[in-house]
């Protein structure tokens, strides 16, 4: 009866936990060596220098915009994918699900093909009204929004997925009509994970560089997000103005998944 | 036809079996060929008529589109071709906020954002009624539903039996025209689920609101039901009141439903001390029942004791007749027994090693004893 119960040494276990064990301390050393590159004095010059301010601030700003243009989008899309038949829904769906492994600079060419105001008939269009989107902080916030919706619509569809339909049902039959259930039932219901999609799809934005970087461009403050600060100086040879705003991105990818841990709990959000 | 009418005049044309009793004379809801098909669920032209104020149990196996009939009914699917009248009323495209008709789930389904006083009070909030109104008439249903000291707890602190109390006046505080239960009780223990039956007697008895409940329980059947509908596969195969149901059962799947397969019609004779003896084609058992006249009797297979000899046991009944038929089931086996006179059969439950050491094949006679108490009359 004792052998039974009795750990074993296991040669197995021990290279499996090692490994993953070898994994974290890797992890520690590789981001502790970029943050204590930079002497402190240096890193708190370039963290306060006006270029890493406004890129702060661009990025802020533009991955809030389009982080509600893609919950603008996502909400009702997540919904319908997860509640209702309609005609081309499986194909809707690998379509919504393909950028999800596509890389974003591809996206990023697409769309600087799409808004040149000489590669296509929509960008001329818009360069006749006088919008010209192309190397503009309006890019970033098109080349953000286009490659987190689909990722925003897979984070929504599983949370709605979880509120099981009868509730609605329940809600109907009590008199409130489809909109008022969905403010006053589902969205409620899904609130946690919601936020958590939200939350992720932001910091999302904070970090975009690829699509930002074919449509945007690299311009020195102008279309200076963090990223993109990071890779410009990068290119100059300013590796401590590099490394500030890679630690500022690092710092929100912290935050970003405790408050995702905090809202998520038991809840099954999809991290994507 | 233009309209549901309100005497039932249709109901030789569409379904002869799915009208409401005669007692009740208003008709209050009226399905009349409906078609669904829902993933791979199909009901082909199904019809039914329910009473005003009448208590209609739906039974039937899992997958008889009993829920599918509830949420049509309720207006959360849409028929492929049918009608559905309330009240004379065509209902069939009108949206669920606009019918008047309440439902509630097996599995309580209260909106674990709000407190069980907001949840009862949701659907006064839809109507813009007031907040002290609200909290008002929420207070009144709670109070007597016996969950008047829990308004202001949430959802997922409350037992089962409480939940669905809450469900329940979260429905009738509307007083829906029709009240539509999914199995309210199966999710419930044995003492809370009689409890809470009384309790749905007490209040169609004093609300007298039409409802039509689906359950797996035959204690529902006969302490609620006027009418019993059986469903299968998407249509409805049997109507009628709960001793028609029993009497003229489709036998396989009322046995298996109740597991008492020892189900006869009987005339009964009250004795002294609450005792009553019932004959049954000519043979006589002894039942404790107050009841007189024509009763059906029931008697589950594991309180039959099977015997070579005559027992010598303090137990009221026993019969002696020639074993007909031993099905196995892999568990237990079942013993048919046709008593001698009468040719009444009985169907007993044994172990198989009962059945062994006892030794009985086809043909044996045998002795079936079991108490007064063993043979239920409803």
């Amino acid at each position: 009866m004792t052998t039974q119960t009795k750990h074993h040494f296991s040669l197995f276990k021990l290279l499996c936990t090692g490994t993953a064990l070898a994994a974290v301390l890797g992890l520690i050393v590789i981001f502790a060596g970029m943050i204590l590159y930079p002497t402190p004095a240096d890193l708190i010059d370039c963290l306060l220098s006006e270029e890493i301010r406004f890129a702060i601030t661009l990025s802020m700003v533009t991955a809030l915009i389009s982080t509600f243009l893609c919950a603008v989008i996502a909400i009702p899309a997540a919904y319908s994918m997860t509640r209702f038949d309609f005609f081309g829904k499986e194909a809707a769906n690998i379509l919504l699900n393909l950028p999800l492994s596509l890389p974003p600079l591809v996206a990023g060419i697409a769309l600087l093909i799409f808004f040149s105001p000489v590669l296509s008939p929509a960008g001329g269009l818009l360069s006749a009204m006088g919008i010209n989107i192309v190397y503009t902080s309006a890019a970033i916030v098109i080349a953000q929004f286009f490659v987190n919706t689909p990722y925003m619509i897979r984070s929504l569809r599983s949370s709605f997925s979880m509120v099981n339909p009868r509730y609605e049902h329940t809600a109907r039959t009590l008199g409130c009509s489809e909109w008022n259930t969905f403010v006053q039932v589902t969205l409620p219901m899904a609130k946690s994970g919601l936020i958590a999609g939200i939350v992720i799809t932001w910091s999302k934005a904070m970090g975009e560089f690829g699509a930002v970087l074919m449509l945007a461009g690299a311009i020195a403050m102008k279309t200076e997000t963090l990223p993109i600060a990071l890779f410009i100086n990068m290119t100059t040879g300013d590796i401590e103005k590099s490394v500030a705003a890679a630690i500022i991105l690092l710092a929100i990818s912290a935050v970003v998944l405790i408050a995702v841990e905090h809202y998520g709990k038991g809840r099954g959000v999809d991290y994507v | 036809m233009s309209e549901a009418d309100n005497t039932g005049s249709m109901t030789d044309i569409t379904n002869p079996q799915c009208s409401y009793s005669k007692e009740s004379s208003k008709n209050c809801l009226t399905i009349e060929n409906f078609s669904i098909t829902l993933g791979d669920f199909k009901a082909e032209n199904l019809n039914l008529k329910v009473g005003d104020g009448e208590y209609c149990i739906v039974i039937g196996p899992t997958g008889a589109g009993k829920t599918i009939l509830l949420e049509t009914i309720a207006g959360i699917h849409r028929l492929k071709t049918g009608k559905i009248y309330l009240h004379g009323r065509d209902i069939t495209d009108i949206p669920p906020e606009l019918r008047g008709i309440g439902i509630v789930y097996q599995d309580y389904m209260l909106f674990p954002h709000m407190t069980i006083g907001d949840n009862i009070a949701f659907g006064l909030k839809q109507r813009g009624v007031s907040k002290e109104e609200r909290e008002r008439q929420a207070a009144e249903i709670a109070g007597k539903l016996g969950i008047g000291h829990l308004l202001g707890r949430y959802p997922q602190t409350l037992s089962g039996g409480e939940k669905q109390r809450a469900a329940i006046a979260r429905a009738v505080i509307l007083k829906p025209k029709v009240l539509l239960l999914d199995e309210p009780l199966s999710a419930l223990d044995n003492t809370t689920r009689e409890s809470l039956r009384r309790e749905l007697k007490k209040l169609h008895k004093e609300m007298h609101t039409t409802i039509i409940h689906i359950t797996h329980h035959f204690e529902d059947i006969y302490s609620l039901a006027d009418r019993v509908v059986v469903m299968r596969e998407g249509s409805i195969i049997q109507c009628g009141t709960v001793e028609e149901i029993v009497r003229k059962p489709d036998t396989r799947f009322i046995a298996d439903f109740t597991g008492m397969e020892n189900i006869y019609a009987g005339i009964c004779t009250p004795l002294s001390n609450g005792t009553c003896e019932i004959e049954i084609n000519g043979l006589k058992l002894y039942a404790v029942s107050d009841r007189s006249g024509d009763v059906n009797v029931g008697i589950r297979p594991e309180e039959l004791i099977i015997s070579k000899e005559k027992l010598a046991s303090s137990a009221r009944n026993s019969v002696c007749g020639e074993v007909i038929k031993i099905t196995d089931n892999g568990i237990f086996s079942k013993i048919a027994v046709a008593e001698e006179k009468s040719g009444v059969i009985f169907t007993a439950a044994l172990t198989k090693q009962g059945i062994e050491s006892m030794n009985v094949t086809t043909g044996d006679k045998v002795y079936l004893t079991f108490k007064a108490t063993a043979v239920h009359v409803f």
